[in-house]
């Protein structure tokens, strides 16, 4: 093999390793699983209980992705699943909310800087910040739960 | 040396082995066995790295002209310019590796990193030496890194915690804190050590000096 050919294969190779070296620091993957790509089939699967309401089968599938809790994004839909199954027009799930913040605050905790935004059409609250107030609000007892008109708040 | 053999060494084996140790370097293991974490360069690596690579260059470890210069062609001198840039980025990541993340340790370490490096240009080592005196300082950095300081944050760390903790006992002003991580992490850092070692050797050498025929002619055969 000619020389010249060596070295413009060797300089591709490490282009192409170097690249992946430098993907693999910028996205900071958490577990071996989510290095290996587990991590996205599962969320996206994750993702699509979700969005069809299948709320437990979602948080299966998260845990799955994230088994060491430490992927914000994940967490964030981990609390946003406690959130929506355990709000009612009439009723609020006080210990599905608790765990929604147990998890919401994990999010908060590991993402850069503590703020974590999500550009997702299908939530009605895009920040965590937002999702931690409206569980701690939906978990707390106050005289407004009385408020008849309650019941016409859309779920987010 | 084999112009082909050359190519080879260059263009894949040096840049794979540093790119490794780069990569390899900043990978942190946590004391779960779950989780991990890729821990950028941090500043004073940078700066070990630069001094390092200074210190190489000294010694005749490292000979950038080899790598770099007008006497090569421009595919070579971009070759040549990737190893150097894998050998820094291998550097700056070692450093990393043998550091422990945080607290006066770190900065014991990098003090020590930094007067040894300093010590070492000033003696001025041929290659040979100072291939033995960095197996010497990264050996001695990894073995109080991940054998003793992870023997201390390891509650059952048996005959070994209780050694070093004996050792250290009067010698900090307080409980030295240990580093918990998984058994793992300590044969990852030390492939990483190895390799970086195995790349420095394989670096191209000084080509030895050709005889040169200096031929003598006789006063009368000048006339």
């Amino acid at each position: 093999m000619k020389p010249i050919l060596v070295r413009v294969a060797g300089l591709v190779l490490a282009a192409a390793y170097a690249s992946l070296i430098v993907w693999v620091y910028a996205r900071q993957p958490r577990t071996v699983r989510q290095l290996t790509g587990g991590m996205a089939v599962n969320f996206e699967e994750g993702l699509r209980f979700f969005r069809n309401d299948q709320f437990m089968e979602a948080r299966a599938a998260f845990e799955r992705a994230d088994p060491a809790h430490q992927d914000a994004l994940t967490q964030f839909y981990v609390a946003y699943s406690f959130y929506r199954q355990g709000w009612g027009r009439v009723y609020r799930d006080d210990a599905l909310f608790r765990l929604g913040l147990e998890a919401v605050d994990r999010a908060i905790a590991h993402a850069p800087g503590g703020r974590l935004v999500v550009s997702d059409g299908n939530l009605g609250m895009h920040t965590a910040d937002e999702l931690r107030a409206e569980l701690q609000r939906g978990a707390q007892r106050s005289m407004s739960d009385f408020n008849p008109m309650k019941v016409f708040e859309p779920r987010k | 040396m084999n112009t082909g053999s050359s190519a080879v060494r260059e263009s894949f084996v040096l840049p794979l082995v540093f790119l490794t140790v780069a990569a390899a370097g900043g990978l942190r293991l946590a004391a779960d066995g779950v989780s991990l974490r890729f821990v950028p360069p941090p500043l004073i690596a940078l700066v070990l790295a630069v001094l390092l690579l200074g210190v190489m260059a000294r010694a005749g470890l490292l000979l950038p002209s080899g790598l770099v210069g007008d006497h090569r062609t421009g595919l070579e001198n971009v070759s040549g310019a990737v190893v150097l840039l894998a050998l820094f980025a291998a550097s700056a990541q070692l450093f990393t590796c043998l550091t422990p993340d945080a607290g006066m340790l770190r900065l014991l370490f990098n003090l020590f990193f930094v007067f040894l490096l300093w010590n070492t240009l000033a003696a001025q080592p041929d290659r040979a030496r100072l291939l033995r005196s960095l197996v010497v300082v990264f050996g001695w950095a990894y073995v109080i890194r991940y054998i003793a300081l992870a023997a201390l944050a390891d509650p059952q760390g048996g005959w070994t915690r209780r050694i070093v903790a004996a050792l250290l006992e009067g010698a900090s002003a307080g409980p030295l804190a240990g580093e918990p991580m998984a058994p793992l992490a300590g044969y990852v850092a030390f492939a990483t050590v190895a390799l970086y070692m195995v790349g420095l050797v394989l670096l191209p050498r000084a080509r030895p000096v050709e005889a040169v025929a200096i031929v003598t002619r006789a006063p009368d055969a000048l006339e």
